[in-house]
């Protein structure tokens, strides 16, 4: 009970309830980012509706194998992610375990980051920025890649945010500032960071998969 | 296990963008990447055994998402 006791912030008088306004809160504030992600990818349809061909082209364009590698790093990250949140609910004894997975849920984030940012360089490289020399001649082309751009920069704040706040949870914990168990910090960055993996399993598709087949 | 389904997922959809199947190729990234959120919502986020108050918050946002497509589908779709 002491633990829960250090846990319990203003306004709530009980621990149960806090847990469930946390969990209340951040699912309303994943539903406002659903519809700013969802109103992007509605653009993107539009257009790609407007230039079927610029979008195959332009898509064909993008690296694949960053894409499906991050796709598969993101999804990993998701997976230590959740341990660390059921181990944090499941026992006092596994914090260890949780401070080792917030850890490498924080490190695979940065390999994401880290891969994303090689990828640009090609980008740059290949003259795949929109404006004045650009490589595709499509005009739809550009297009795509201002919504590749934006997109892809939008989420990796997201994710950087990710990256900061499961780093801080870890700092915490492992200073034993607060304890692991049931700690309602980590359910709700945990929710956070599987909501920044979801934008990009939608991504992954609309980016780099267009205009392979053709 | 879920890991294991996810990366199985994540394989088939990039597999199946070098099928030509036309129309087909899009739609199978696109409902794949559904599936892949569906059990990443249901069980690394837990949704699957949250409480229906959780459950709404969640869903508000896939449903006001929805009547924007759908809107601008009737519009976007109907000039074609």
């Amino acid at each position: 009970m002491s633990d829960q006791s250090a846990l319990l912030r203003e306004p709530w008088l009980d621990f149960g309830r806090q847990r469930e306004a946390g969990k209340f809160g951040i699912w309303v504030f994943l539903a406002s980012e659903t519809l700013f992600f969802g109103a992007l990818m509605l653009t993107y349809t539009v257009c790609r509706i407007e230039h079927p061909e610029a979008f195959a082209a332009a898509g064909r364009e993008t690296n694949v194998w960053y894409g499906t590698i991050n796709t598969a790093v993101l999804l990993t990250s998701s997976l230590t992610m959740a341990i660390a949140a059921q181990a944090s609910e499941a026992s006092a004894q596994l914090r260890r375990l949780v401070l080792a997975c917030l850890m490498l849920t924080a490190m695979l984030g940065l390999a994401f980051i880290v891969i994303k940012g090689f990828e640009y360089k090609e980008d740059i490289d290949k003259q795949l920025v929109p404006g004045a020399g650009f490589a595709l001649s499509h005009p739809g082309a550009q297009l795509f890649y201002g919504f590749y751009w934006l997109v892809t920069g939008v989420h990796a704040i997201h994710l950087s945010i990710g990256i900061a706040l499961v780093s801080r949870l870890f700092w915490v914990l492992l200073r034993r500032q607060l304890p692991a168990k049931d700690n309602p910090e980590i359910e709700v960055t945990a929710l956070y960071w599987h909501l920044v993996d979801i934008v990009w399993i939608f991504l992954y598709p609309l980016i780099y998969l267009p205009g392979r087949a053709s | 296990m879920i890991w294991a389904a996810l990366l199985a997922l994540l394989v088939l959809s990039l597999v199946a963008a070098y099928v030509p199947m036309g129309r087909m190729t899009t739609a199978s990234g696109i409902i794949i990447a559904g599936v892949k959120s569906t059990l990443v919502v249901l069980l690394f986020m837990e949704l699957a055994s949250a409480k229906p108050l959780v459950r709404i918050a969640a869903i508000s946002g896939l449903v006001f998402v929805i009547a924007m497509f759908a809107l601008t589908f009737a519009d976007v779709l109907a000039r074609i």
